[in-house]
């Protein structure tokens, strides 16, 4: 699984525990890394992701769809679930300053093994910084 | 006319410095039947 983690594009480096059961994942220098293709080449070894956590810089923008968005490169913006810490955000929309926040990108559901989705939503769990 | 061109530089400067602290840090996954 490591092998197919560091063969995957943005990937500098992974890490795999296997007595936490985690895996670290370092992007490259540019960045730009997509985790849905992470999720994927996961199942695709035989494992099951049970959650995934992102850290990210990125400025926050409204979708067409009314929700809120953290975009991270021009072309890669994930849909924030709303929740409390979301709502500190709002202000921030289309600002020319980025915001650092540590999300949940997917959660595998109880009991259930399936495929993840293939648009991730972010959770925002922390707001690290803001400028 | 130079006062300008450096306005404009320094704002060019600060939208790129910007948009490029834009991207993923890092990515963490608790997996299972990992052996």
């Amino acid at each position: 699984m490591q092998k197919s983690l560091e063969r995957q594009s943005g990937v500098q480096k992974a890490v795999v525990s296997l007595r936490d059961g985690t895996v670290d994942i370092t992007p490259k220098e540019d960045g730009q890394i997509d985790p849905s293709q992470l999720l994927k080449a996961t199942y695709d070894s035989g494992v099951t992701v049970a959650e995934m956590d992102m850290t990210a810089t990125g400025h926050v923008i409204h979708l067409p769809s009314g929700e809120l968005g953290l975009r991270v490169e021009p072309n890669r913006t994930f849909p924030i679930t709303p929740n409390e810490l979301s709502k500190q955000l709002e202000p921030m929309v289309d600002a020319s300053t980025a915001v650092t926040v540590r999300g949940q990108l997917y959660t595998k559901a109880a009991g259930k093994v399936k495929e993840p989705p293939p648009l991730l939503h972010i959770l925002i769990l922390v707001i690290q910084g803001k400028g | 006319m130079h006062t300008r061109k450096l306005a404009f530089l320094v704002l060019l400067g600060s939208l790129f410095a910007s948009t490029a602290r834009a991207q993923v840090k890092h990515v963490e996954m608790r997996v299972e039947g990992m052996t």
